[in-house]
């Protein structure tokens, strides 16, 4: 056993809940319970529930709960572990803990329980990270994504890439270590159509990132517009219920207003900003600044107008500096107040609502564009090929610089040697995700194949 | 004088030996070098040749630091060539066929000039040791055969494939060393019981021919270079007549010949244990593993300028004598050829490298160094290295001062120890530029500048070396320097341009950028544009400064990259394993993993990195968990405050 000490923490998300689960991991998690709850539960065997009254050390009573016993190494942790099932809410959850912690445990650090696992052996180090991210995923699809890592689906596309490239980076270092032998060379056309297949995954794995971010973090959309368009209104109408204040003077949301709503398995954070109205008024200003930093940082951006009038020059101002500002951010146009025209309007390519109607269809449109929009053509079935992580990210993007130079140098007249060590460094940072093929790998692969020797 | 007392012993008078007595004299160690036949000293034991690739940058390094190998080598060399010019300058290799008497005795000629240095003809049997002042003992001197005892507070055992060595020829089998000398035996036994644990190699050689029995007319002539590059950076002509090598290739009818011996070989028959080098097989392992292959290439290599013996290259082989006759015979233009000497396998002890310090002394005997085959290694080169690494840190202890240990971004020799003690061999090891990860780095043509520094300032370089290295060195940076400002016009370009098939000019642009295109050969277009003389630096030594100052220039990029790749490993070397920690307890690396930690004990991470069995992930886990170690050591501190 690596750890010396016994954490604690509250398991569940704050708030909301009937129900929620105090963890305890370590040497003396069994112990640190037994405490509070009785010693029944000392010799309990492994992957056993008991129903019972948890009090503080001192005797006081606190809540009635379900201790359930793993024992290690059969357990998420690999340690001892201990799971109090109290009732939800703020106050139950906080003072088992507290009465835990007085009793021996003591409070784990972010991510400690994830560690632990990790170090003893329970997880790989691309599943700890999945679960660092499932631990973030709040909704349907970041869910599949991170289970797909741990499944292991992840390691084994880039394992596949990976032995691909060893074959042509084994056959440059024969050319090059053994020289003087009568050995086949290294075929510069099927390598440079590899290199061609290895570079088109690794884009599509790292164009897949900005999704694997949306996945992880929710997409950001931002709603935009002049006052009195009925952004909040549409901000209502798209989470569904009433979150922002909707009223009919101009420039009423003065704050950002956030709301989330899952939608078709992606999380989405909306943001309902000020309206953008040239004003004297500082605070109106200010609001006009946030919407358009906040319009930069988005991840879709919604423009709305209101059906009556058109876009003005300044919007068309605006539009055109956010699109120059983050080209890669889809901008959807939103034709509001469709219910007062009687005849179909003219909406220059932009979606027509009415956002004040119950049911509009003009609202499933729009839920609809923002989810192919922030998907940008990423598969459903490819969960597995979404890269969450911002390591990996990092390795993969040092690959594909890698292969990509590998691509320019078969093509010019660069030797062998630095073809050679360009898909060296891309095997290694491809290593570095899921695990290394060192020089020897590549030394072996030649001797097994080859004849080599005087 | 005292003729029993010195300060450095050093056992066998081989490649390594001859290094490491050599070192440590020159740096002011009074050194008895103990070998069982004098004349037999700087012996090339298998193929009359020095180098190759990834071996002749050792070689370089070798006479970089101030050693014998390179300039014995242009003393004896009388064919040379350098390998893989068209590859690339990273693996841009020399390679040296010498004459193998005169090779011997210049190495020795050299030994018998350093002062301080003493040669002694007798055989190690026994080690003396006693209680250090550490916890580990520490070593005394040597017995020997003749009951001789010297001593010396530092012992280098450079013995080669001597210790328990055993040679097969099919069904016949004799102890010895070298074909014709006999084996060492005490000094294993002696090293079991200091706790060392040891296993056994193979290696094999082929047969020498007679040279007026082969008809050269129907064999393919593979001359040296035109101009050859001689191997040390301090010789400007290399004074023997050159000479060619011959290239021969079997036949279907040479391997039934050779299958038809194959019961009585003693390699399939299981009467060799050892572990033979996979990148050196013999030709029956050839034939036998590559059977779809009909013809294999072998090398017609003279063995020097006054004698008919040749060796048959890449016909390593310990099949029955009749068989190898038989074999021979079917090769095209070998048919009358007559044997002088059987190929044959020879076995013999090794101690596994793990077991060895950085320095190359050994961890359960302090004083007591191991250089060379009884680290596992294979080739003239690789014992030479650590010959002369051993001397040196012989020296060094003795002094008292910092030893020497070279980092892989450094040189192949800090590749070839680190590689040795972090991952051990369980085959003969060679060195290859694959195992090198900063091969960008580490180029024959850079060897001075990368150590020829250090090698003076140990006292082993001398003067004339580091002023040569220098004088190099300046010629270098004024050529870049020219290179950087002159500009060429587009008259004076283009005809070459076109030539070369790239882009022509449109108006005057500077040199170094034109040196950028793959396709301009920085020599030939000075020499087409008439720049020559107002760009070149002229330099002595090896590689004309334009092909140096074309390499710096065209691989900048790449040398850049690399520097940037050893700051990143850097970091891992700097996270220190505690001695005592338990590898065995960490539960999230595997199994393979924990068991080689275990065995080798890296000092810190990044040597745990480069062990075989140990992914990145393992690495990752030690980090995480030696991060937390020393964040509960600050939290406990700061709890006590």
């Amino acid at each position: 056993m690596l750890s010396s000490d016994t954490i604690a923490a509250v398991a569940t998300p704050r708030g909301t809940g009937a129900l929620a689960i105090v963890r305890v991991s370590g040497p003396e998690a069994i112990a640190v319970v037994a405490r509070c709850f009785g010693d029944r539960i000392i010799g309990a065997p492994s992957h056993t529930a008991h129903a019972g009254y948890l009090s503080s050390p001192t005797g006081e009573l606190l809540d009635q709960v379900v201790v359930t016993v793993f024992r290690a190494p059969s357990s998420a942790t690999g340690e001892d572990v201990v799971e109090v099932t109290t009732h939800g809410g703020d106050v139950a959850p906080q003072l088992v803990l507290r009465a835990l912690l007085d009793a021996g445990a003591r409070v784990a650090d972010p991510g400690e329980f994830t560690q632990r696992a990790f170090l003893n052996g329970k997880l790989d180090l691309a599943q700890a990270e999945a679960v660092a991210d499932l631990i973030h995923a709040a909704a349907g699809r970041a869910h599949r994504t991170s289970v797909a890592h741990l499944r292991g689906d992840y390691s084994r596309l880039l394992d596949a890439l990976r032995h691909e490239l060893l074959d042509p980076a084994a056959y440059l270092e024969l050319e090059l270590d053994f020289s003087e032998e009568d050995v086949a060379f290294a075929d510069r056309t099927a390598l440079s159509a590899l290199l061609a297949r290895a570079e088109a995954t690794l884009s599509e794995l790292l164009g897949s990132y900005r999704f694997g971010a949306l996945v992880r973090d929710g997409v950001r959309v931002a709603i935009v517009g002049r006052p009195n368009v009925g952004k909040s209104t549409l901000l209502n109408a798209l989470v569904g219920y009433d979150r922002a204040i909707v009223s009919a003077v101009p420039g009423t949301t003065r704050d950002e207003v956030e709301a989330e709503a899952e939608i078709d398995g992606l999380r989405f954070r909306f943001t309902d900003t000020a309206g953008l109205r040239e004003t004297e008024d500082a605070v109106e200003a200010e609001g006009v600044r946030r919407a358009l930093a906040r319009a930069v940082e988005a991840d879709v951006l919604l423009y709305v107008f209101d059906v009556i009038g058109s876009l003005a020059p300044a919007e068309r101002l605006f539009l055109t500096a956010a699109r120059a500002a983050r080209p890669d951010v889809p901008v959807l146009l939103i034709a509001n107040k469709a219910d007062l025209v009687d005849t179909e309007p003219d909406s220059a390519g932009a979606i027509l609502c009415a956002a004040k109607v119950a049911g509009d269809p003009g609202v499933g449109a729009i839920v609809r564009a923002i989810g192919e929009a922030a998907r940008g053509g990423v598969a459903d079935a490819e969960a597995s090929r979404v890269v969450t992580n911002a390591r990996h990210r990092q390795h993969l993007a040092a690959a594909l610089a890698a292969v990509v130079r590998a691509r320019a140098a078969l093509s010019s007249r660069v030797s062998a040697d630095l073809l050679a060590l360009d898909l060296r460094v891309a095997l290694h940072e491809l290593g570095a995700i899921t695990g290394a093929i060192t020089n020897e790998h590549v030394l072996d692969q030649i001797f097994s194949r080859f004849c080599i020797g005087k | 004088m005292n003729h029993s007392e010195y300060d450095v012993i050093v056992v066998g008078g081989g490649h390594a030996g001859a290094e490491a007595a050599h070192a440590a004299a020159r740096m002011g160690a009074r050194t008895l070098l103990v070998t069982m036949a004098l004349d037999r000293i700087g012996q090339m034991s298998c193929n009359p040749a020095v180098g190759g690739i990834g071996k002749g940058q050792i070689v370089r390094e070798i006479d970089a630091l101030g050693g014998l190998m390179g300039v014995a080598t242009d003393r004896a060399g009388i064919q040379f060539r350098m390998l893989n010019r068209s590859k690339g300058p990273a693996v841009w290799s020399p390679r040296a066929q010498c004459d193998r008497m005169l090779y011997a005795a210049t190495v020795r000629s050299l030994l018998e000039d350093t002062p301080g240095l003493f040669l002694r003809a007798d055989t190690a049997a026994d080690l003396l040791t006693g209680p250090g002042e550490t916890d580990r003992p520490c070593v005394l001197g040597i017995v020997t055969q003749l009951g001789q005892t010297f001593r010396a507070p530092c012992v280098v055992l450079t013995n080669g494939t001597f210790m328990g060595g055993v040679i097969h020829v099919g069904e016949q089998k004799l102890g010895g060393g070298r074909m014709g000398e006999g084996a060492s035996h005490g000094l294993t036994g002696a090293l079991h019981r200091l706790g060392f644990e040891s296993g056994r190699l193979k290696t094999g050689t082929p047969p020498r021919l007679d040279g007026r029995t082969i008809d050269y007319d129907a064999l393919e002539e593979q001359p040296g270079d035109m101009k050859p590059s001689p191997f040390s950076y301090l010789t400007d002509a290399l004074p023997q007549e050159q000479c060619s090598c011959w290239l021969a290739y079997t036949n279907p009818a040479v391997h039934d010949a050779l299958r038809a011996g194959f019961d009585q070989s003693p390699m399939f028959a299981g009467r060799i244990e050892g572990r033979g080098p996979r990148y050196c097989p013999s030709i029956e392992d050839k034939i036998d593993r590559f059977a779809d292959k009909d013809r294999h290439q072998l090398f017609i290599e003279p063995e020097g300028r006054d004698t008919y013996e040749v060796y048959l290259n890449g016909f390593s082989t310990s099949l029955p004598e009749q068989v190898q006759i038989d074999a021979i015979h079917r090769v095209r233009g070998l048919e009358r050829a007559h044997l002088l000497r059987p190929g044959y396998a020879i076995e013999y002890d090794y101690f596994p490298p793990h077991q060895l310090r950085y320095t190359l002394e050994t961890k359960p005997v302090d004083g007591l160094f191991f250089a060379g085959q009884i680290n596992g290694t294979t080739g003239y080169e690789e014992a030479a290295g650590q010959g002369v690494l051993a001397g040196i840190n012989a020296a060094l202890k003795l002094r008292g001062d910092d030893s020497l240990v070279l980092r892989r971004d450094q040189a192949y020799l800090g590749v070839l120890v680190d590689d040795l003690v972090a991952k051990g061999t369980d085959e003969p090891y060679r060195m290859f530029t694959s195992r090198a990860e900063h091969r960008m780095l580490l180029r024959q043509d850079n060897a001075d500048a990368r150590l020829t520094p250090t090698g003076h300032r140990l006292g082993l370089a001398s003067q004339a070396r580091l002023d040569r290295m220098l004088a190099r060195a300046e010629a270098l940076r004024a050529t870049i320097k020219n290179i950087q400002t002159v500009a060429v016009t587009p008259a004076q370009a283009n005809e070459y341009l076109f030539s070369a098939g790239t882009t022509l000019l449109s108006e005057p642009e500077r040199l170094a950028r034109v040196v950028l295109r793959p396709e301009v050969d920085l020599e030939s277009f000075l020499h087409t544009t008439g720049l020559y003389d107002r760009v070149v630096v002229e330099g002595a030594g090896i590689e004309s400064v334009v092909v140096r100052a074309e390499i710096a220039l065209k691989y900048a990029g790449y040398v850049e990259r690399e520097r940037e790749a050893v700051d990143r490993l850097a970091a891992l070397d700097e996270l220190q394993i505690p001695p005592a920690f338990d590898f065995s307890a960490v539960q999230s690396i595997t199994h393979e993993a924990r068991q080689k930690l275990t065995r080798i004990r890296p000092s810190n991470v990044g040597q745990a990195s480069r062990i075989s069995g140990v992914s990145p992930a393992d690495v990752q886990a030690l980090v995480v968990l030696l991060r937390r170690r020393s964040h509960n050591v600050s939290r406990e501190t700061s709890e006590a405050v």
